[in-house]
């Protein structure tokens, strides 16, 4: 193609160019293979440009967040299985042992478990909001606080991001996790029931944190009660089934 | 295209695309095991496997932001597949051998197929546009990074201290170069093909 030609693309896609030549333009796209071509990649790779610049930082945020939560994970997983692979080189008095370690932790853990609490339980991270939405302020401060665990500054800032955004099911739940924090479980049961009771994407996790909530008042029926609303298809099945075995 | 049911796990698009913790979280527990599990049955370690997985997750991510990706089959199966035919265009690249490609893993639909294609090649154009986008002399990557952020081309013209036709013209160059650095590379042969 002509310098000429991805001069004229720019100008027919910024819309300057007069109508006449616009019409020329759109009847060339249609009778010239070469040139619709030409056309069509250009736009593509306008329109990569225009993303790759416009979400720069959400992206950025997105990947650092992504590299935190998939570091936790691989972690975890990798101590698990450097125990299997060693326990495959114990012979048996070793298993003596371990049994014996085995009893003492069991019983350990018997005692430990016997009281689950609340913050056994809590294990949302951190959060991040600033990706999009227009009142990026108050989602920075809301975030910041949440992760530091400031939660009286973080009710703060939800409750006025919730004011401009009433229907917002993410924010209601990180509100409702804030007041648990802050003990003020009133307001955090009752946002919690109305995500329960919705059909957001929140309504599993909404659930899940309300039963915690219970726990934290030490309600332990009511937590039951809760605990075994929980689908089997939400993501905290499996710990809301070991809270329930160490609660009846 | 409008036609097609949109599944309900397309909640897990727009929780990447909210960059959710807690949908991300979600996909860690329910779906990366799996992918894991393939990829050191195939020759490769626990760390590649972090790296594809991670990869993936960003190319969906970007694939949505860009072409409003709608998923028209479940997660596990996409996603999946995605990981998986990166994990073997890996192995060909470095040349490790002796691929055992077990199909019986998930039975996946040609939805799914056709979705994680769409994607795959979404990913492979979006590196090759960045790595061409690296050989622009710096004038025009300056230019490009200012055109794309500022909004109006009067205050980038001001900025960079040139007349407003004169950016403008740029702008059309530049993009024009970056579109030629694409065609002109094997790689987008192969991608076409």
């Amino acid at each position: 193609m002509k310098d000429q030609d991805y001069i004229l693309f720019e100008e027919y896609l910024s819309k300057i160019l007069p109508l006449d030549d616009v019409e020329a333009f759109e009847a060339r796209l249609k009778t010239d293979l070469e040139f619709n071509e030409s056309f069509n990649f250009y736009k593509e790779l306008s329109s990569y440009l225009e993303h790759k610049f416009k979400n720069e930082e959400a992206s950025k945020s997105f990947q650092e967040n992504l590299q935190s939560i998939s570091n936790n994970h691989f972690n975890k997983t990798e101590t698990t299985s450097n125990i299997k692979e060693k326990s495959k080189t114990f012979n048996l008095y070793k298993y003596a042992i371990a049994a014996s370690i085995a009893l003492l932790l069991g019983i350990f853990a018997l005692n430990q478990f016997s009281n689950p609490t609340y913050n056994d339980y809590a294990d949302y991270g951190s959060i991040s909001l600033t990706v999009r939405g227009s009142n990026n302020e108050l989602l920075n401060t809301a975030e910041h606080a949440f992760n530091s665990g400031n939660y009286a500054k973080a009710e703060d800032a939800f409750r006025n991001l919730i004011k401009l955004d009433e229907n917002n099911s993410e924010l209601k739940l990180y509100r409702a996790i804030t007041n648990i924090e802050l003990n003020d479980y009133e307001m955090a049961d009752k946002v919690l029931e109305d995500l329960r009771r919705g059909n957001s994407v929140y309504k599993n996790k909404a659930t899940w944190y309300l039963a915690l909530s219970k726990l934290k008042q030490k309600d332990n029926k009511a937590c039951i009660d809760v605990l075994k609303t929980i689908s089997e298809d939400a993501d905290d099945y499996k710990q809301a089934k070991k809270l329930l075995r160490q609660l009846d | 295209m409008g036609e097609k049911k949109i599944h309900e796990d397309q909640k897990y698009i727009e929780g990447l695309l909210n960059n959710n913790s807690f949908i991300i979280q979600a996909i860690y527990d329910k779906f990366v095991p799996k992918v894991v599990n393939y990829i050191k049955l195939n020759n490769g370690t626990t760390e590649e496997a972090q790296d594809i997985i991670q990869d993936t997750l960003v190319t969906i991510y970007n694939q949505a932001n860009e072409k409003e990706l709608k998923l028209t089959c479940p997660f596990d199966a996409y996603f999946f597949l995605l990981c998986k035919r990166k994990w073997l265009n890996e192995l060909k690249k470095s040349s490790k051998k002796e691929v055992t490609i077990n199909e019986e893993i998930l039975s996946k639909s040609d939805e799914a197929q056709e979705l994680a294609f769409e994607t795959s090649v979404f990913g492979e154009k979006e590196a090759l546009f960045a790595e061409m986008f690296q050989k622009l002399g710096n004038a025009c990557k300056d230019l490009l990074a200012a055109t794309f952020k500022i909004k109006s081309m009067e205050d980038v013209a001001k900025k960079i201290g040139v007349t407003y036709a004169y950016a403008r013209k740029k702008k059309s160059l530049c993009i024009g170069k970056l579109t030629e650095l694409v065609r002109k590379s094997p790689k987008f042969n192969q991608l076409n093909n």
